[in-house]
């Protein structure tokens, strides 16, 4: 009992952080008709700003840190990424009125890793004073991409069983190709590569890192009235995506923190790098995810996969997930 | 002032697609084409001309113009174009008859 007591003060604790705060705001700027705008050129230039500081970030760090270590981690990404999609097909597969290919796309989805909310877990972390290997944001890719070209391999499949001689080369170079020039993930191993390579760490201290919280606030607020305003589309279509995009995240998290937990005990996969991973496997792709599937998978509805990840999967992830998985490391690893 | 007859085809769909609707249009033998950013409703959506973030810019519309001497390449743009996209992306496709000044240009 004193456990559960103990969990659900610092779930609450975690409740009144601001990155929460401001994804609420937009939803309740939205739906309240509010007429405030962020321009698209300033989203852009945030999400870049966000990913380049975790990318110098970790390069910095990775210079001295001793690789082989990720190994094990990495492998675990790519495992978690391609159960994920598994998983969720096999759900949607189960339920009346879902067409396969809108299953499928929404499972890539999910498999894959959102920029927004890897950014709002760093800041808690660091809020929380919770360290984690400067490699964990490196995992990224290694969960996102695997995920997508299974989605899309898959769905190319299905389709050309259901009629022969359709399209159905996959370009996999093509998918891989379009998630590295995506713009989270670009900027992310370009900021890599420079904090590896170069010595950042003057302007690093002096731009990006200071900027950063207050630029993930207005990302927020733009995730937030997104969710907002998709929700109308995620109405159109059957509320099993509602229900999916709800549970699965807190799902995905569990099984990546219990396979966190085995790289701990083998490796010493650090606390907050469970943690961390924890909250990639539950975040679902909701900035360059999308364009990748609707390229690949162009017969499934983009309003159910779109939907279920802006409107719910998203705010799922951060307003439950990250407190919730800090709030269970805090408790299994006794920090 | 000697004005000469022309066809401008007109295609309105996502910005995701657009690349492969230019490759058609070059394809077809059009020299060049015209991109604007574009906004409205249609039978699957409202989308906002407002410069408001949307956290997916690749869903945005365009409305892409080609200007083609003759009939017969307008008609092939717009059927290779509906073929290839229309049945899995929102778009709409049609032609007008306009005058251009300088015909050797298209």
């Amino acid at each position: 009992m004193d456990f559960l007591i103990d969990f659900l003060m610092r779930l609450l604790v975690q409740f009144q952080s601001p990155t929460l705060g401001f994804l609420i705001g937009g939803m309740l700027l939205a739906a309240l008709g509010s007429k405030l705008q962020i321009p698209s050129a300033i989203y852009q230039f945030v999400v870049f700003m966000l990913l380049m500081k975790i990318g110098i970030q970790g390069g910095m760090e990775i210079r001295d840190a001793n690789l082989t270590d990720m190994f094990l981690p990495a492998i675990i990404s790519v495992l978690i990424g391609v159960v994920i999609v598994l998983a969720g097909i096999l759900f949607f597969s189960w339920l009346p009125g879902i067409r396969k290919e809108d299953g499928i796309a929404t499972a890539g989805l999910f498999g894959a890793v959102s920029a927004s909310t890897l950014a709002a877990a760093i800041v808690v972390l660091e809020e929380e004073t919770i360290t984690f290997e400067a490699w964990v944001p490196a995992l990224y890719p290694f969960m996102d991409i695997p995920a997508l070209i299974l989605a899309v391999v898959l769905a190319n499949i299905y389709q050309k069983k259901k009629k022969e001689g359709g399209n159905a080369k996959v370009n996999v170079w093509g998918i891989v190709k379009d998630s590295l020039q995506g713009s989270a993930l670009s900027a992310l191993i370009l900021g890599l590569a420079l904090g590896f390579v170069t010595q950042p760490e003057r302007i690093f201290e002096s731009f990006y890192d200071p900027l950063f919280r207050g630029f993930l606030s207005i990302l927020l607020l733009i995730m937030g009235m997104e969710a907002y305003t998709r929700l109308s589309e995620l109405r159109s279509v059957a509320h099993w995506y509602a229900i999916y995009a709800f549970f699965a995240p807190i799902l995905h998290g569990l099984m990546a923190f219990g396979l966190g937990y085995v790289a701990h005990e083998l490796v010493g996969f650090s606390p907050g790098g469970v943690i961390l991973l924890a909250i990639l496997a539950s975040s679902n792709s909701d900035i360059s995810g999308p364009p990748t599937l609707r390229g690949g998978i162009p017969t499934a509805n983009p309003s159910a996969y779109i939907g279920a990840s802006t409107s719910v999967g998203t705010p799922v992830a951060i307003a439950i997930c990250i407190p919730l998985y800090i709030a269970l490391g805090q408790i299994v690893f006794n920090l | 002032m000697t004005l000469h007859r022309a066809e401008k085809v007109i295609i309105i769909t996502e910005k995701l697609i657009s690349k492969g609707v230019c490759d058609i249009i070059e394809a077809c033998g059009a020299t060049g084409y015209t991109i604007v950013p574009a906004g409205g409703k249609g039978n699957r959506n409202i989308r906002p001309t407002s410069s408001r973030a949307s956290v997916i810019d690749d869903f945005a519309n365009v409305k892409i113009e080609v200007i083609v001497n003759g009939k017969e390449i307008a008609e092939k743009i717009m059927n290779e174009v509906a073929d290839q996209f229309f049945q899995n992306y929102p778009g709409i496709t049609y032609v007008e008859d306009v005058e251009i000044l300088r015909p050797k240009k298209f």
